[in-house]
């Protein structure tokens, strides 16, 4: 009845390495099943390359045209280069995120450290790639453009903070939508239990059924859209790194 | 009397004003559809979710600046000057994250 109990890490295979807690998780086991769904997903279902494409195979080239042109409108016919990576990113976060509102399984996606990882390894990129790509021009990104010098003493520690907290603001909104979804549908489920041990109240049962029913489907709707959000947003830092300064 | 060229450039005139104003409908009525031009949508789960990003973008810069200020008070002893400052700076930030979030989107420079 714990709404927060689903979120509990349980150490399925202990592992201490030279003092540092490495155990395989239940959080670890379902990331390696995400992984393994992208891949069997991927693999299996474009093996037959068939020129008519079945339902797997259709899928699948579905969601490879949706992300390509995700990437060219929101990074350029440059940012494809970066194709493969928020491809990878994409297609894990939403089969993880599918994976946690299946009952009984675990939601990696909703553990900040999971999501957090991921925002620091995507600005880590921005930043590595801006540096490489234009060197010192990259710090651009701080100085719009046409701002008198003295507004800019203002305005360029304004923008160092909102560069510094994109990774920070694109893990708490996953983190924050995965969390409070399946806190919702669990709250909503123990309604229903409540409701059918309380006697004359068992009538009133359905009433927070159908709207676990409902919840769940808007879940579904936030699964998908939360994986795409951070792709989205991924390409626009992307973006940022490949043309500085406007 | 008009030579064969003045028409030809009266008429593409005509034909350019024509597509500006066939264009500027188009941007009108994909900007009344709101596809992705503006947060502000019916759907309970659209809200929810552009709720959490307001939440996410303004909390996160606040969150950062104190960051900042706070270690730059333990490096240079200076509490809690720095943690004051870059507070405000963070919650200026967080405004300015708002607006880029609420504010019309512009592709990029090289978009085919």
């Amino acid at each position: 009845m714990n709404p927060t109990e689903q979120f509990e890490l349980t150490r399925l295979a202990p592992i201490h390495l030279f003092g540092v807690d490495a155990s395989f998780t239940n959080a670890a086991a379902f990331m390696l099943l995400a992984a393994l769904g992208v891949v069997a997903l991927m693999m299996l279902a474009t093996a037959p390359r068939a020129l008519v494409p079945g339902r797997g195979q259709a899928l699948a080239e579905a969601l490879y045209e949706f992300v390509a042109s995700t990437v060219r409108s929101t990074a350029g016919a440059e940012g494809m280069r970066f194709f493969p990576f928020v491809f990878t990113l994409f297609a894990f976060l939403l089969i993880a995120n599918l994976i946690g509102l299946v009952p009984y399984t675990f939601s990696v996606t909703s553990q900040i450290v999971v999501t957090f990882a991921f925002a620091a390894f995507v600005i880590s990129t921005v930043v590595l790639y801006g540096f490489w790509r234009h060197g010192f021009r990259f710090l651009k990104l701080f100085l719009p453009s046409g701002v008198p010098a003295p507004v800019l003493l203002i305005l360029a520690p304004i923008e160092i903070i909102s560069f510094l907290s994109r990774p920070v603001s694109l893990s708490v909104r996953l983190f924050a939508n995965m969390l409070a979804g399946h806190i919702t549908l669990q709250v909503f489920g123990g309604f229903v239990l409540v409701l059918t041990g309380g006697g004359i109240w068992a009538i009133l049962a359905p009433i927070p059924l159908f709207a676990t029913v409902a919840m769940f489907a808007l879940e579904l709707l936030v699964a998908c859209l939360q994986a795409f959000v951070f792709a989205v947003l991924t390409c626009v830092y992307l973006n940022d790194a490949i043309h500085p300064g406007h | 009397m008009s030579s064969p060229e003045q028409g030809d450039s009266d008429d593409l005139r005509a034909r350019l004003a024509a597509l500006s104003a066939s264009l500027r409908k188009r941007e009108a009525e994909r900007r009344e559809d709101g596809a992705g031009t503006s947060p502000v949508e019916g759907s309970f789960g659209r809200a929810m979710s552009v709720g959490l990003t307001v939440f996410s973008e303004f909390a996160a810069a606040i969150i950062v600046g104190a960051a900042i200020g706070w270690q730059g008070d333990i490096w240079f002893g200076t509490a809690p000057l720095l943690l004051i400052v870059f507070l405000l700076l963070g919650a200026a930030a967080g405004f300015w994250n708002v607006y880029r979030v609420a504010a019309p989107k512009e592709p990029p420079s090289d978009a085919p």
